[in-house]
């Protein structure tokens, strides 16, 4: 197993000071990149790596790249999505925090490769030790010409703003991101027929890229395609839960659930037994022990009817109660829907006040039937992805976990116990 | 942008049908010509789609998913089902959604029987809900105003009047607040609404959301009979349909005219029909006898008039009015007093000192209202668009979407001001100045220097225009009604010199003004727009009048009231109009009608004029009687009757005919169509909606002299120059009778610029004491940051304190505001 | 026009805000953080600060302000304790974190403690689950939050 890339360095004290970056080859691929290769060759280059973006969607990087119209004159943005919100997924926010050059690196040589002098990096509203990292490696990276006018006397110009989200995991969607960015409510807007990368930002040709993708991307240049596969290729999936050593865990992309659960993340607490698994964030449909020898890759979880989405692992163990789950991550989308389109506004208060009836005891059996059913219907109509993230948990959930919710209906409660909180002091 | 691709079609199958469309059409589209119907909430055509209601599900062959058919291209060779099982799914689903939080209270709603929800339901719904949860509940009918309630329970969320505010009338009355199942229509805090076009939001509201204060629980739409009528307010004569049970007039409602209203109107054409039934309308014909205004007989009141008129030498009559009759009636206006009667002096401006002769300045736009869009820049001289043509703004708020450059010139910011590229207040008096400028005739910095406005921006103006092909320069009243109207029409044609595709329009005229001016209710003018002194015009009238027309021109409204001061005039003959209000200088008409033997009003009330006038005859209103009217576009109009009159009042017409008959001239016609046909053997042309622009005006000779100097600047005892505003929602005569609007006119008020309120060490809110030279107005003063600093704003249009007591004839007057008591 | 509420320094951010974006409106989430970080939320009257400083209507500023979860359009804590009560942090005991707190400071979540020092609210995933149970106080984070780590906090916060 090769050493990680991404992670190499992140957290390390001092990490976001440039010093300490360059010390360890940083900025040495933008460097060779504005220098030495021509904005096709690098866009070329991603293309060859197989890079998929690390948002969710999965979407291949290179050709995202190159259905940005790139007409001579013409301005285009650059717009980094670290807005990071789905439930489970926390790398974003680890390299912002533990390796922000990285990113910043990799907006300069993607903004160089796709004909860009201003790009916008849209934060998390809550994520502040991240702003505070991100906001002073850019002010040293501006001193030290990396960003600005002329940037390494190559005549190329890049301007970075960091902009601040204020509390909307909705804004994370592009669409919703850039009308953010444009100052109005975080509502997504309709695709087909425009695509950012077509009609974005003031309705402008827009590249828009999740922050690990950034990440990438310094590494790919540096590397060389080859060396870059060499590392898997790498990814970072995020793991937590129910699992003694949670944390970002760098990995050559399709390692098997089990060997991530129980090698890489220490496995589960002692004496619980595994129950049940989000493999990319409350929008995957969960799996069960049988389906822990999966490769956690894009296709071969799709194929099981979940996704590899944000590779966010949330790992459950008996000790959890499904419906209650399920409550949660419903609320969740009912809080966080923007209320534009009538399936996911009207769906997601609906699901959850059914689910609140059977978890207080007045649950039907015809509730399962009518929750599936309206679930279903949601599927495939709503106005962004967001209303389709509410389905796959929860049928999944029906189907693998149907004797769960028969038991709140039938006896008003379950036998799992919830997680007590420790007393000892923080660790 | 990039160049458009050659104009294609594509060609599509939906539910078997073959479809032939323009590349660029939406799958919704495409099935609505074939006679497809889909269900739809948040699409609205006049806006661009949305895609948020999703109810317009179709299945599409070869795509994974259902597609909303209003946002859905139509691709070539598509193949497309909107009945499939699928298809129906989709819709069945999004109205089971949309109905789980909906009241369905439809019995006591008055949507009901003309809910796009109801219909859609029963067409594409479910059968019955399985939603036995709690519905969102809200405080109900929350009043936004006097004119507009909210439900926001019946609310589907579809966000069109959201988007109307946005996109068609730019003026953000309403918007979205919360999120998800919390999502609300609102204003902030549930302020009342601000907006000068709210009632399109109820006419576009697919549920009972949105109604109007004015017709709510009045009627049930299957009660109603509709009735074509056209606007009776500004000059734009937008189309209307009016509501009618039995007698009683219920509501106002938009009628598309492509070319005109489009589907849209404004707030005074939605909420200003309730005058119409007031009980305050003249019922009977009142004659003054031994000084007091008595209830007479018609007979008694027609003679009176026909006795007068046949003692008194003909250029001793004159009559003034007109814009508020219809074409009918003012035809046979016309063949009364200068066939019968003889005299030239008729004059349907009566609201102002200064009009320029028609020949050379007519009235009303250069083209279409629709023409106004196409523009690509559109320059604003004194012409506050959305007090004065509201329905005009939404043209030019298209063409500034479309990228058209806006200029703005007037002595205070328009609310408007944020959509312009430059808006640029001056110093009052100035336009001809700055008009010159922008024709690169003058120096921008000298120039501003004089007007107050800042150079770089009046640099900027002229240089947006400079790169117009097709510029439209709107002149308005505050511009060119003052003595130096001419040098401002003057330095627009140095416009056009510079520009030779620009376009110029003079935004005045209300109700049937345009009709008025193309009938020739002027001095010096026939029919057609046709000089008075042309013989030909003088010999085609005369024919079909078989009476000789003099060739002389008559007098103005000024000239009339100048010879009724110098005993000149004896008789004057006042038709739907209230000079003693309206004329701007009280005083100069009060001295005129001392001078008269006998003074005639027309009108539906007794206005100030009519309580000085000797006989007032009562007459119908626009909704209660047939025939045509004119707009700003010369364009003619038909209204039918919608209800009838009060106690004996008649019309216009039937009253001029009366007295024909009585000095012995048969003018009797069986119809207005009978006198609709006799004008159009005299104009070619007329038809109805024909529009009649007015032929390319003859350049005015501009007279010399310093002309930007006129406006008196703020002198040393804190005089400062009297600017007086249009307010579309206003108290006069008729907006006093309609709850909707009167509510929103507020208190009269003068406004100042807060420096000068500091300057003169008055707050707002105070109550002062306004003098001009003629005459004191006690006003609460209200503080204008965006009025130019030096001047005084003065609203008209309120009966109770009329600006025109301030106002002098001859010229731009200079007024003191002091607090009322205090002071010298 | 002159400011009713916001300070020149605020006035001055905001118009060094609006420089950064091609356009003034995309300024307004981070002009609407500034002005409550003058003013500790956002009344109508800052609205209409910030709607004149941007050129954009009170409607549009208002409407946007109600969409965004840390926009406050009443009166909140100084303090701001956000606990995440999202799946990782679920299953880590996150609700007895937030009823503890709760229960320390006298309030129910999305309360402010009477002297008005301490605002509590339940958040979604602050994208730290392998610290779950997390919670944010002010900017800082707490990771693996027990009991005992509520106490104390609750101390510094008093
Ligand atoms: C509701 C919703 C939330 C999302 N949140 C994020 C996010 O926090 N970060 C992110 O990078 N992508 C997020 N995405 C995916 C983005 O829409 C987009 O696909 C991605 O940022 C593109 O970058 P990539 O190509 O590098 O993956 C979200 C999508 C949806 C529907
Ligand atoms: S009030 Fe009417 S128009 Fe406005 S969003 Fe609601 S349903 Fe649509
Ligand atoms: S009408 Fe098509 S989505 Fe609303």
């Amino acid at each position: 197993m090769p050493d990680p890339l991404l992670m190499k360095y992140a957290g390390q004290p001092g990490r976001e000071a440039i010093a300490a970056y360059l010390a360890t080859g940083g900025y040495e691929g933008a460097t060779r990149a504005l220098k030495e290769l021509t904005p096709d060759e690098i866009v070329a280059l991603v293309e060859a790596s197989g890079l998929r973006g690390r948002g969710g969607a999965g979407f291949p990087t290179g050709r995202k790249w190159r259905l940005t119209p790139k007409r001579e004159g013409d301005v285009r943005y650059l717009v980094v999505n670290a807005d990071e919100g789905e439930p489970g997924t926390f790398k974003d926010r680890t390299l912002i925090e533990g390796d922000p050059h990285q990113i910043l690196e990799g907006v300069l040589i993607s903004s160089y490769a796709n004909g860009v002098h201003q790009a916008f990096i849209y934060i998390r509203g809550e994520m502040f030790l991240g702003q505070e990292r991100l906001s002073r490696a850019l002010a040293e990276a501006y001193g030290r010409g990396f960003f600005g006018k002329n940037i390494l006397g190559t005549g190329f110009d890049l301007d970075v703003v960091i902009h601040r989200g204020a509390g909307s995991y909705e804004c994370g969607e592009e669409t919703a991101l850039l009308e953010s960015l444009e100052g109005r409510r975080g509502e997504p807007r309709v695709k087909p027929p425009y695509y950012p990368a077509v009609r974005g930002l003031y309705d402008r040709p827009t590249v828009l890229n999740n922050a690990e993708t950034m990440a990438h991307i310094p590494h790919i240049v540096r590397l060389g395609v080859d060396g870059y596969k060499a590392y898997g290729p790498p990814i970072l999936y995020s793991v937590s839960g129910h699992v003694m050593r949670p944390g970002v865990k760098e990995l050559p992309i399709g390692t098997p659930l089990r060997e991530i659960i129980f090698e890489h993340a220490g496995g589960l607490r002692p004496g619980r037994a595994f129950k049940a698994v989000f493999p990319g964030g409350s929008s995957a449909a969960i799996l069960t022990a049988e389906h822990l020898d999966t490769p956690a890759d894009f296709d071969s979880l799709a194929k099981l009817g979940s996704m590899l989405g944000s590779s966010a692992i949330i790992v459950m163990d008996d000790t959890t109660c499904i419906p209650a789950v399920i409550r949660r991550t419903i609320e969740f989308y009912r809080d966080e829907s923007c209320g534009k389109c009538t399936p996911c506004r009207e769906g997601t208060i609906w699901l959850s006040q059914i689910l609140d009836r059977i978890l207080e005891g007045h649950g039907r059996m015809e509730d399962l039937e009518l929750m599936d059913n309206v679930a279903q219907q949601m599927t495939g109509i709503c106005l962004c992805a967001l209303g389709e993230s509410v389905p796959p948990a929860l049928r999944a959930s029906l189907r693998y976990f149907r004797d769960e919710y028969v038991q709140h209906i039938k006896t008003g409660t379950c036998d799992v116990a919830p997680a007590p909180v420790a007393a000892g002091g923080s660790a | 942008m990039s160049s458009a691709p050659p104009a294609t079609t594509v060609r599509l199958t939906i539910d078997g049908r073959e479809v032939v469309v323009p590349k660029g059409t939406t799958v919704y589209t495409a099935a609505k010509q074939a006679g497809i119907e889909i269900p739809t909430f948040c699409y609205h055509d006049r806006m661009a789609p949305l895609g948020a209601c999703r109810v317009c599900l179709v299945e599409v062959e070869k795509m994974p998913k259902l597609a909303t058919s209003c946002t859905q291209e139509a691709g070539d060779g598509m193949v497309v089902h909107t009945v499939s099982e699928k298809a129906q799914a989709g819709q069945r689903s999004i109205l089971e959604l949309l109905l789980i939080n909906h009241p369905l209270d439809c019995p006591i709603c008055d949507k009901g029987g003309e809910c796009p929800l109801q219909d859609n339901t029963l067409k594409f719904g479910p059968g019955q809900s399985r939603f036995v949860e709690v519905k969102r509940t809200y405080r109900k009918h929350l009043r936004m105003g006097p004119t507009l309630v909210l439900d926001r329970e019946r609310c589907i969320l579809c966000w069109r009047c959201v988007r109307f505010g946005e996109i068609v009338a730019g003026d953000d009355a309403l918007q979205g607040f919360e999120r998800g199942y919390h999502s609300q229509i609102a204003t902030p805090q549930m302020a009342p609404v601000h907006s000068k076009f709210i009632g399109n939001t109820i006419e576009i509201c697919p549920v009972g959301a949105l109604t109007s204060a004015t017709y709510r629980f009045r009627s049930r739409p299957w009660d109603n009979r509709a009735v074509k009528s056209i606007c009776p307010h500004c000059g734009c004569g937008c189309a209307t349909t009016l509501n009618v049970r039995g007698n009683d007039l219920d509501r106002t409602r938009s009628r598309e005219h492509p070319e005109v209203n489009d589907v849209w109107l404004c707030d005074k054409g939605f909420f200003g029909y309730e005058f119409v039934q007031s009980p305050e309308r003249l019922t009977a014909p009142l004659v003054r006898k031994d000084g007091a205004l008595r209830e007479a007989t018609w007979e008694e009141a027609l003679d009176r008039i026909a006795g007068a008129l046949r003692e008194t030498p003909a250029d001793a009559v004159g009559v003034i009015g007109g814009a508020r009759s219809t074409n009918e009636d003012n035809y046979l206006l016309l063949r009364l007093f200068r066939g019968v009667v003889g005299t030239n002096s008729i004059d349907f401006r009566t609201d102002t000192a200064n009009p320029l002769p028609v020949s050379s300045a007519p009235w009303g736009l250069p083209g279409s209202i629709a023409d106004v869009e196409r523009a690509d820049a559109i320059v604003l001289v004194g012409c506050d668009l959305t007090e004065e043509y509201p329905i005009v703004w939404l043209r030019v708020k298209k063409a500034v979407d479309r990228g058209a450059r806006l200029v703005i010139l007037n002595p205070w910011e328009l609310e408007v001001a944020r959509w312009a590229t430059h808006s640029l207040t001056h110093r009052w008096g100035a336009e001809a100045a700055l008009l010159e400028a922008l024709a690169g005739r003058r120096d921008a910095v000298e120039v501003a220097a004089k007007s107050g406005a800042p150079a770089d921006r009046l640099r900027g103006a002229a240089e947006a225009l400079a790169k117009a092909s097709r510029p439209l320069v709107l002149l308005g009243r505050t511009a060119v009604e003052r003595p130096d109207g001419a040098q401002v029409l003057a330095a627009a044609e140095a416009i056009r010199d510079a520009f030779p595709a620009a376009q110029i329009g003079l935004l005045r005229g209300r109700a049937n003004s345009g009709g008025a001016q193309l009938l020739g209710l002027v001095p010096d003018m026939l029919p057609g727009y046709r000089p008075i002194g042309d013989a030909d015009a003088r010999a085609a009238v005369e024919a079909v009048w078989g009476r000789p027309v003099s060739e002389a021109a008559g007098l103005t409204t000024r000239g009339m009231l100048e010879a009724a001061r110098s005993g000149a005039l004896k008789l004057l003959y006042v038709v739907g109009a209230d000079p003693a209000t309206d004329y701007p200088d009280a005083h100069a008409w009060e001295e005129a009608r001392r001078g008269l033997g006998l003074l005639v009003v027309h009108d539906l009330f007794l206005t100030r004029t009519a309580s000085s006038a000797d006989v007032v005859l009562p007459v119908l209103a626009y909704a209660e009687k047939a025939g045509t009217v004119g707009n700003i576009e010369g364009r003619v109009q038909r209204q039918d009757a919608a209800v009838r009159g009060p106690g004996t009042a008649r019309s216009d017409g039937q009253i001029f005919s009366a007295i024909a008959e009585r000095l012995g001239t048969e003018l009797a016609f069986a119809s207005w169509e009978a006198v609709f046909a006799e004008v159009a053997a005299l104009i070619p042309g007329w038809a109805e909606d024909a529009r009649m622009a007015p032929p390319r005006p003859a350049p005015v000779a501009a007279p010399a002299g310093a002309h930007d100097d006129t406006a008196p600047g703020p002198a040393a005892d804190g005089a400062l120059a009297l600017v007086v505003g249009t307010r579309l929602f206003d108290r006069g005569t008729m907006a006093l009778r309609c709850p909707g609007i009167r509510g929103q006119a507020g208190e009269p008020f003068v406004g100042l610029h807060p420096d000068d309120a500091a300057r003169l060490g008055i707050v707002e809110g105070t109550l002062c004491e306004v003098r001009s030279p003629r005459a004191a107005l006690r006003l609460a003063v209200r503080a204008l940051p965006g009025l130019h600093p030096g001047h005084a704003y003065v609203p008209r249009g309120y009966e109770s304190a009329p600006a025109s007591v301030l106002q002098d004839e001859r010229g731009p007057v200079a007024v003191t505001v002091r607090p009322a008591g205090g002071g010298a | 026009m002159t400011a009713r509420v916001l300070s020149g320094g605020t006035l001055a951010e905001i118009a060094r805000l609006r420089g950064l974006y091609p356009r003034a409106q995309s300024a307004l989430l981070p002009a609407l953080h500034a002005a409550q970080d003058q003013v500790g939320y956002l009344t109508p009257e800052v609205m209409e600060d910030v709607a004149d400083a941007l050129g954009l209507t009170t409607t549009e500023v208002s409407s946007v302000a109600s969409y965004y979860t840390m926009f406050f359009t009443k009166p909140v804590g100084r303090h701001k304790v956000r606990v995440c009560t999202n799946l990782s942090c679920y299953l880590n005991g996150a609700e007895q974190v937030l009823h503890h707190l709760c229960q320390r400071l006298g309030v129910a979540p999305g309360e402010t403690t009477a002297d008005g020092q301490v605002l509590v609210e339940a958040v979604e995933c602050l994208g730290a689950c392998e610290e779950a149970p997390v919670l944010l106080a002010d900017a800082t984070r707490h990771p693996r939050v027990t009991t005992a780590a509520i106490d104390d906090l609750v101390e510094r916060l008093r």
